[in-house]
């Protein structure tokens, strides 16, 4: 059951995101993208659908930046590009 | 002594709580600081919703991406739009009962960090969720939430602009 509460608040949250980025500031799109990879690593891990330590790592630098979006833009893009550069290794 | 620049400076928007909730008897008081605020013709359209239900917290959480650190306690602020327009006219319901809204909402915050509580503002919410979780009649309007409750964490201050960068005298520029 809990599973599937925190699948629909995912789903809601996503939904109801999507709505308001439509007036919101832009910057906030890509945090409320960054905050969904968050939460739905969070779900997968919880129900034990996923355990991959590499790329747990990337999901906790996106946690450890994804604030940034809002304190100081310049270091989240430089982030979000390590970030992206790590997904890359990933895939070999 | 603590002055009111004390209280302005120290307050911080905080995005996670403890699990503890804050007293009716503070979260009156602070109501009352809002109902102080200033208030365009003195319409006072403002309504205060507080939600300490979790059942209809998570409902709220659920429906609002900008409310973040589970929140023990929510101060909803809504404004009375007939009430706005029957006093204040367009401008009453357009403009007025929101920048009061604001205004109280400030009060109320600057109070709760004087107290040692956190809070943070938050405009990302859906409306229309928000009034039918809350069953708000069709003339009230869900303005800003303001989450509420005791933190260790108190972030550091974001970068101000200099009072020389946004301010002037008599003319724009001087």
């Amino acid at each position: 059951m809990n599973d599937k509460q925190d699948f629909f608040k995912l789903i809601s949250y996503m939904v109801t995101s999507a709505r308001g980025c439509i007036d919101e500031p832009k910057i906030y799109g890509s945090f409320r993208l960054l905050d969904s990879v968050c939460k739905l690593y969070n779900i997968l891990e919880e129900e034990k659908l996923i355990k991959d330590d590499k790329l747990k790592e990337v999901v906790n630098k996106i946690k450890d930046n994804k604030y940034n979006s809002f304190k100081n833009k310049e270091k989240f893009i430089n982030a979000l590009d390590m970030i992206i550069v790590d997904l890359v290794d990933l895939m070999d | 002594m603590v002055t009111i620049m004390d209280v302005i400076k120290k307050r911080r928007s905080v995005r996670n709580y403890k699990n503890k909730k804050v007293e009716k008897k503070i979260i009156k008081e602070l109501i009352l600081a809002g109902t102080w605020a200033p208030s365009g013709s003195n319409i006072q359209s403002w309504k205060f919703v507080i939600v300490d239900n979790n059942n209809i917290k998570e409902k709220i959480d659920t429906f609002s991406p900008g409310l973040m650190g589970n929140p023990p306690n929510l101060i909803v602020f809504c404004y009375d739009k007939e009430l706005a327009y029957e006093k204040g006219g367009k401008l009453g319901r357009d403009e007025l009962g929101k920048m009061d809204i604001c205004m109280a909402a400030q009060n109320i915050m600057l109070l709760a960090t004087e107290k040692n509580i956190s809070t943070c503002p938050v405009k990302s919410f859906n409306s229309n969720a928000l009034k039918k979780i809350l069953k708000l009649p069709d003339y009230i309007d869900p303005v800003l939430i303001v989450s509420l409750g005791y933190s260790d964490k108190q972030p550091s201050p974001p970068n101000r602009k200099s009072v020389d960068q946004v301010s002037f005298y008599n003319e724009w520029g001087d």
